[in-house]
């Protein structure tokens, strides 16, 4: 008899549990749909969160000047070698002798955006920005100028 | 009164006027030719629709937005565009198959499914093939179907055709005999297998509330295995993705493979179009006793509106259940059928002979 | 001049007899179940066009559907050897032949004492079900209740038979 029973019990979880599927499925189908529209909404409604690390960048002040000291930290930090710095060392008015930026070379190409570069700066001359549009024709154009 | 959408006086001005201009076999053979280009072009239409149907709703199901892109924002053109596409596809053939049968296999699918949907009530006298056992027609017919799997899986001489073929054919049998008993139940209930006749008893109520309690359960066992039946999710174990690469028509390309395709859609819709026959009203319209204006506008939309309406309806209950439910396993499946199902439908089909005995049901 | 009646079942008849042939002499045992099935999808038209159409979707539902299922079934699942030709002895094949024209004679001879079926029934009418229905369950004459019920003790019994075969025993 316990089996019989058992048997209707089973009929009746089944039913139940199948419902609850279908309810499920249900409120996802009145959901708003979650699907970004790439190339359309790229002007509108795209967002790119603050901290994904699309490329390197430099900032500048009002006057064009950036904050870099031409330590190459940055550029002994990365594992890939993908920051090339050159300098050069000139006179100041007081007659020390200090390093200049002449070129900050960066291959995008070449970068995997493990932010090393960005956390051995030590005075935040560098930062990674979202803008992630970077497919360009050839290789060489990947090669970018930071400090220009 | 729904004498304004009557097809059979303007069928019948056709058939005499022609008969009128040439000899009588003439004019046979001439329809002939054309109801048969209508079905044809019906089928490649609905299959289209169907696809399309599924994707969209799929799409909805998953929280997407669906094909978009191709043919304005709605994606409208993706369909046909594939359609072109299998269409300009080469056949292949296999090296040490059996060439005939692996041809064959396709038609034999497809003829099935065309021969029940000729059988479907469009509208008052819009029935293609009219019998006075249509719905046991519709029944034995759509048992051909099975006949193609299962010479697919064996000709393409492959072991994931052979394991999907044979489980599909499996499961055809069994859940033929649910479908069988469930409208057996309404074939009670309307006391005629004349699928015209089945329609015109639900003139005062479809049959769904005539028969109240036993219709239910017979509509949902009908659901449930005419989804089988159709070799949909969740009983798609025939062509299980993740195990049989696509089952019983692995080797299949192109056009070959495209009539599966389209017969799986259409055996959908066709599943649906029976299912509004027995139990939904098939091309009448919805009444409420004693709303009277309501009834008399309802009379004014046309029946093949309302079937198509009612089909899609149903359509869209299978979509439901399709993407909701994880796919069973072979045991499983049979397990439901002959345990939970069979059982149930042979209750269903005594408790509904008694109330008709009783006068029970409305 | 044919009237479309006789164009249809001189076409199914064509087809049945090329059916059957092929069904028996081609070498492959699946092949043959697939002529097989042709022929009795012949037969089930010569049915409907008897107006019988009852009988026509019963042959569809039971033969098509069911008992070629069977076959095709048994013979995916068992090991058969390739091709079928055998050497048939001469004694073998006199029976065969004799047993042919006994067959053929029998069918010509109906045909000529009873004419074609086809200018008996009235064309174009179907059989209705619920004729069929009474026949099989009334007790009167050419009513058929008692081999109607004997038939099916016979399936409860096969049915009985097969679940003692495979149930499990413990």
């Amino acid at each position: 008899m316990s089996t019989f029973k058992d048997y209707i019990n089973g009929y009746a979880f089944g039913i139940k549990s199948l419902l609850i599927g279908m309810r499920t499925s249900m409120k996802v189908f009145m959901q708003k749909k979650i699907t970004e529209r790439y190339p359309e909404n790229r002007h509108t409604t795209l967002y790119i969160p603050e901290r994904h690390r699309a490329m390197l960048v430099m900032p500048k002040d009002e006057n064009g000047n950036n904050k870099c000291i031409a330590c190459g930290l940055c550029q002994m930090a990365c594992p890939n070698g993908t920051i090339r710095i050159t300098s050069e060392t000139r006179e100041t008015e007081d007659g020390k002798k200090k390093k200049f930026l002449v070129k900050y070379e960066y291959d995008l190409g070449a970068c995997m955006f493990c932010q090393l570069c960005v956390n051995a700066c030590p005075h935040d001359a560098i930062r990674f920005s979202n803008h992630f549009e970077n497919a360009v024709f050839e290789r060489d154009k990947l090669i970018l100028t930071l400090n220009e | 009164m729904f004498d304004y959408y009557n097809l059979e006086p303007v069928l019948m001005w056709i058939h005499s006027t022609m008969c009128g201009l040439m000899p009588e076999w003439l004019a046979f053979t001439i329809e002939g030719i054309a109801v048969g280009i209508f079905i044809m072009v019906m089928y490649a239409v609905l299959a289209i629709i169907l696809i399309y149907m599924e994707r969209k709703v799929c799409a909805a199901f998953q929280c997407r937005i669906g094909p978009d892109r191709v043919g304005g924002r709605g994606g409208l053109l993706q369909v046909p565009a594939d359609v072109i596409k299998i269409l300009t596809k080469e056949i292949i053939s296999l090296k040490n198959s059996d060439k005939f049968l692996y041809a064959l296999a396709p038609f034999l699918v497809i003829m099935a499914s065309i021969l029940t949907f000729s059988c479907l009530p469009w509208n008052k006298g819009g029935e293609i093939l009219h019998m006075n056992i249509g719905i046991f027609f519709v029944l034995a017919a759509s048992s051909i179907g099975v006949l193609g799997i299962l010479l697919a899986g064996w000709s393409s001489n492959s072991k994931y055709t052979l394991i999907g073929a044979v489980r599909s054919g499996a499961m055809i049998i069994s859940y033929e005999l649910s479908i069988g008993l469930s409208v057996l139940t309404m074939v009670i209930l309307c006391g005629t297998m004349d699928i015209q006749e089945i329609v015109a008893y639900q003139e005062n109520g479809w049959n769904i509330f005539k028969g109240h309690l036993p219709a239910l359960m017979a509509f949902v066992i009908y659901l449930i295995a005419g989804n089988a039946e159709a070799n949909r999710a969740p009983f798609d174990l025939a062509e299980a993705e993740q195990e049989l690469t696509a089952g019983y028509h692995t080797e299949y390309s192109g056009m070959h493979f495209g009539f599966f395709y389209l017969a799986e859609y259409l055996n959908l819709f066709i599943t649906a179009g029976i299912a509004v026959t027995l139990f939904l009203g098939g091309w009448m319209p919805l009444h409420i006793a004693g709303l009277e204006g309501f009834n008399t506008i309802m009379d004014y939309i046309p029946g093949v509106i309302w079937f198509v309406g009612k089909t899609f309806f149903v359509v869209f209950l299978l979509m439901w259940i399709r993407w909701t439910f994880p796919r069973l396993r072979i045991d499983q499946v049979l397990i439901l059928e002959w345990k939970y199902l069979m059982p149930l439908s042979l209750l269903v089909l005594v408790i509904m002979t008694v109330m008709k005995v009783f006068g029970l049901v409305f | 001049m044919f009237s479309l009646f006789e164009i249809a079942f001189y076409a199914v008849a064509l087809c049945i007899i090329v059916f059957s042939v092929l069904a028996v002499t081609t070498s492959s045992i699946l092949r043959s179940a697939t002529y097989l099935l042709f022929v009795l999808l012949g037969t089930g038209g010569i049915y409907a066009i008897l107006g019988y159409t009852f009988l026509s979707a019963v042959q569809l539902m039971v033969y098509a559907g069911g008992i070629i299922v069977l076959y095709v079934f048994s013979i995916l699942l068992t090991r058969s050897s390739g091709t079928m030709k055998y050497k048939i002895r001469r004694g073998k094949m006199i029976s065969v032949l004799l047993t042919t024209l006994v067959g053929m004679a029998l069918v010509m001879f109906i045909l000529a004492t009873n004419g074609f079926a086809l200018n008996i029934i009235p064309q174009g009418v179907e059989l209705p079900v619920e004729k069929i229905g009474n026949a099989l369950i009334g007790t009167e004459k050419y009513q058929f209740v008692l081999p109607f019920e004997v038939m099916s003790v016979l399936l409860l019994a096969c049915m009985i038979g097969a679940i003692m075969i495979a149930r499990k025993r413990n």
